[in-house]
């Protein structure tokens, strides 16, 4: 019997009250004067037993209730209640990877060997996963575990193996279980993962599907007013050659050669004049490799784009350095951003339903009108981005909102100061990972001091005040960020992390705005199928295109060995996966309830014997 | 100074208890003697100032009333009585032993409880004219007043309820006895007392003073924790005259207890009114009024 919070058993020693009084009360009876003591003396003195038993009774009541209390607290549980019987959970790769001739059915027949080994009486549980895991039979028989093995069928994702062992955990559920993972071992499948926890308790299993084929893949395709560009990549060890075909709705409107080296991709320029409207599917033939990224569909329909209005000063630098930023996305892809200027002056005339953001870097000149029109524009669900910038003025920006005295005037920064994202997760620095600290090379001369009612902050700078801080007006947001954008008191537009800090603050600011027509197999809206294709969806009945992501087309595999070593075995007899395990172990069981019901009970029993 | 005894007096004479009483005032003194006139018969002649006889002087006896040329003649001292004192003389025997200071669930003690009982009781008889003495004892005689009916004798009678202050251990049996010796004439002897000693010596003390000729009333005054005992949790019951200690569990105890109390009533109720004695159990939760009346009510059914 173990406990999750064994320090509530100190509470047991309450049991010490009712025992002292016992002993303190036992013989020590208050003198009563009395007058007919004479005829007390006649009593029967037997009663002087069934008192003892009753107060024995009491005693023990009260001390057993006492107790059960302490240990409910304290939360026991079996530790080995539950590994009675085993866990076995195979888990079987289905990414499009697996796709790969005859190598699902491998799979399979791995998976199934995997259920024939369960010993009698032990568990099963089918995983099936790229990436997203499916869990297609819960922890029960192996027939039912065969059973829903068959059903499973390669899909178009791509390979994730983190969320394996996190769904595997799940499963076991603190217990001891046997992890049997069926791939085959893509590198890309660990593409983005920092980390990946498999609790000690999960022995893991690897099993390899199969070596992957050489695979040719069509990574990407951008297109041009007089030709299409593809991307061909080749994963293979030889050179290969053949046709790229541009089909349009249907029909095959253009085909060309290609040439690609081994382990190399080349861009393929198709000479051909696309259509401003329609689908089009940029193909090529790897009759030995992978077919599900062969083709890849392209949305030819203008897009929209995200149109970001910049309130400058109207004389240089102002909104230079942020101008150009944005411009680095180009003008033809998906999710560009289209930028106009305009001063202060001139926005009470300016209609600002039609950007989904307005960059805030001066607000010289800005009206009432202005600023109403910039407070109904955010809180109708624009995206603004204020610089703290010298020729914005705090007083103007908190009049838009009403808000009261969040910048309180403005401080010199030490020669070091620089900046630090305090939520990594932020979408603004969530594209810059372990490049985040590149923002650390910037340093800040001067900026605003901003008090933190009301914003959440995510970043600051390194003597502590807030440098990037959100909030929401209505259904917009604002983005605050204390310096200026115009390299006036920071050399940050120096600096390479300018250009995508802007980029993904304008993005984050036009969200809501943002309607992209290229998806990946599973990250689609509503409407869409789970394979490659153009589908239209939405309200609006938009044109979008699916496609299967590329990484997974390039055949990398890795040793069972190698991948082993990319799981972190935690030991889940301590520290906090320990506390996790038992944590569900103690879920499972609850035994505190029945010991809060007999201490109910014993309490009920000290009531009947105490009024006896 | 006066003031002051007056409002004592007050205590004993509540005006409410006198009124509910004066309606029964004759009806009990048919019952008790009935020795005066009106409702109640007297066994002698009338009133008279009259010599009637010598009786051995004893402590507490008025001096004036010592006949000098009998003690001249005999060297003994004897007290004349007249006929005047013989109507009704009531002796009013307050027990004032340890026990009698108990008050446990009532307003007040047993002791005085039992005084303002006596008083009521003499100042009816002072009413009616008829005498009162008290005499108050625990293993012996305390103090003594004899019977009188003369102006002043109610208020010194009072006073010395007011005064009287519990003694040491009970004796019931032995100043009964004594009384009963020195009692000469017909009396009604009021007996006010818890009666919790051993009932044998009590029963015969009170038979002496029946066999003398005195009409004898009990009142046992019990306090309502001796009636009930209502004692909770495990107690070391000390006797407030002996302080001898009983430790028990009053909850196993307490039936066998009231069994006992109920014995003891049981055999006082049946050997008192087998003598001719009226024995009434009172109740000190109880007003005393109703203590009066329950005693009245009964010497009338007896009538």
């Amino acid at each position: 019997m173990n406990f999750l919070f064994p320090a509530f058993l100190l509470g047991g020693l309450a049991i010490a009250v009712p025992i002292v009084l016992h002993f303190l009360r036992r013989d020590v009876a208050p003198p009563v004067p009395f007058t007919a003591v004479r005829l007390l003396r006649k009593s029967p003195v037997a009663r002087s037993k069934r008192r003892r038993l009753r107060d024995l009774l009491l005693l023990a009541a009260r001390v057993v209730a006492l107790l059960l209390l302490a240990a409910a607290f304290a939360r026991p549980y079996v530790a080995g209640a539950a590994r009675g019987s085993t866990l076995r959970i195979v888990a079987i790769d289905r990414s499009y990877s697996m796709n790969a001739p005859g190598r699902f059915a491998h799979a399979l027949d791995l998976a199934g060997r995997a259920i024939d080994e369960a010993a009698v009486g032990e568990r099963v549980a089918v995983l099936a996963f790229d990436d997203h895991v499916e869990t297609v039979a819960a922890p029960g028989s192996a027939t039912a575990a065969r059973t829903a093995l068959a059903a499973i069928a390669a899909g178009f994702g791509a390979t994730r193996y983190s969320e394996v062992f996190t769904k595997a955990a799940e499963i076991a559920a603190g217990d001891e279980a046997r992890l049997i993972l069926v791939s085959d071992l893509q590198r890309s499948g660990w593409d983005g993962e920092d980390r990946s926890v498999l609790p000690a308790g999960i022995s893991l299993d690897v099993r390899d599907a199969g070596r992957a084929p050489s695979n040719l893949s069509v990574v990407s395709v951008s297109v041009t007013p007089d030709r299409v560009i593809a991307a061909v990549r080749n994963s293979g060890p030889q050179p290969r050659s053949g046709k790229i075909r541009v089909e349009h709705d249907g029909r095959i409107a253009q085909t060309s050669t290609y040439t690609v080296g081994p382990d190399s991709a080349v861009d393929v320029a198709i000479p051909y004049r696309p259509p401003s409207t329609g689908t089009m599917t940029v193909s090529i033939d790897d009759p030995e490799g992978l077919s599900a990224d062969n083709s890849r569909f392209v949305v030819l329909d203008a897009g929209p784009s995200n149109s970001v209005l910049l309130v400058t000063s109207g004389a240089n630098p102002s909104g230079y350095y942020i101008a150009r930023a944005l411009a680095a996305i180009g003008g033809t892809d998906v999710g560009r951003i289209d930028v106009r200027s305009s001063t202060a002056a001139a926005l009470a005339d300016d209609n600002l339903t039609k950007y989904s953001a307005v960059v805030l870097l001066s607000t010289r000149a800005l009206d009432r009108r202005g600023r109403e029109s910039i407070a109904g524009f955010v809180r109708a669900g624009g995206g603004l981005l204020i610089a703290g910038s010298p020729e914005v003025e705090a007083a103007v920006v908190s009049a838009i909102f009403n808000w009261s005295s969040s910048m309180t005037g403005t401080i010199e920064m030490p020669a070091a100061v620089a900046l630090s994202p305090t939520d990594p997760r932020h979408p603004v620095f969530r594209p810059f990972a372990s490049l985040s600290a590149n923002l650390g090379q910037v340093r800040f001369a001067r900026a605003w001091r901003i008090t933190a009612d009301g914003w959440e902050i995510a970043a600051r700078f390194t003597d502590g005040n807030p440098a990037l801080v959100e909030r929401r007006e209505g259904t917009g947001r604002v983005v605050l960020f204390a310096s200026d954008l115009d390299r006036q008191w920071n050399d940050f537009p120096l600096h390479p992390a300018f250009v995508p800090f802007v980029i993904e603050a304008v993005r984050y600011l036009s969200a809501p705005h943002d309607r992209g027509r290229d998806y990946i197999v599973g990250t689609a809206p509503a409407g869409a199928d789970l394979r490659p294709g153009a589908y239209r969806v939405g309200p609006d009945n938009r044109l979008i295109a699916v496609n299967v992501d590329p990484r997974e087309g390039v055949t990398k595999e890795m040793g069972q060995q190698e991948f082993a070593q990319r799981v972190e075995r935690v030991d889940t007899t301590s520290g906090s996966s320990g506390d996790v395990r038992s944590i569900h172990l103690e879920a499972g069981q609850s035994y505190w309830r029945y010991g809060l019901l007999l201490m109910l009970l014993a309490l009920v029993a000290e009531s009947f014997v105490g009024r006896a | 100074m006066a003031q002051t005894s007056t409002s004592r007096d007050l205590r004993f004479l509540d005006p409410a208890v006198i009124a509910r009483l004066g309606t029964m005032e004759l009806k009990a003194r048919t019952v008790v003697e009935g020795f005066l006139a009106g409702l109640h018969r007297s066994p002698f002649k009338g009133f008279s100032v009259e010599f009637a006889e010598y009786r051995q002087y004893l402590p507490g006896d008025d001096l004036s009333t010592l006949d000098w040329k009998v003690y001249a003649r005999s060297d003994r001292h004897y007290v004349k009585k007249f006929e005047e004192e013989t109507n009704l003389e009531c002796h009013l025997l307050v027990d004032v032993s340890a026990s009698m200071a108990y008050r446990g669930g009532a307003p007040m003690s047993k002791l005085e409880y039992g005084s303002v009982l006596a008083g009521s009781l003499a100042f009816l008889m002072n009413r009616q004219r008829d005498a009162s003495g008290l005499i108050a004892f625990d293993d012996r005689i305390a103090f003594r007043m004899p019977a009188s009916a003369r102006p002043g004798h109610l208020h010194a009678l009072l006073l010395a309820l007011e005064h009287l202050k519990p003694g040491e251990r009970s004796d019931v049996g032995r100043p009964l006895h004594q009384l009963a010796e020195a009692l000469v004439k017909r009396s009604l002897v009021v007996l006010i007392s818890d009666l919790l000693d051993d009932p044998e010596p009590a029963i015969r003390g009170l038979r002496h003073l029946k066999f003398r000729g005195s009409d004898v009333v009990v009142f046992q005054v019990l306090d309502p924790h001796e009636l009930t005992f209502p004692f909770r949790g495990p107690s070391r019951f000390r006797d407030v005259e002996s302080a001898d200690e009983v430790t028990a569990d009053p909850a196993s105890v307490r039936a066998a207890y009231l069994r006992e109390l109920a014995g003891l009533t049981l055999r006082y109720d049946r050997e008192l009114r087998g003598a001719g004695i009226d024995y009434v159990q009172l109740d000190t939760s109880q007003p005393l009024d109703f203590a009066l009346l329950s005693y009245l009510s009964a010497r009338s059914r007896r009538k």
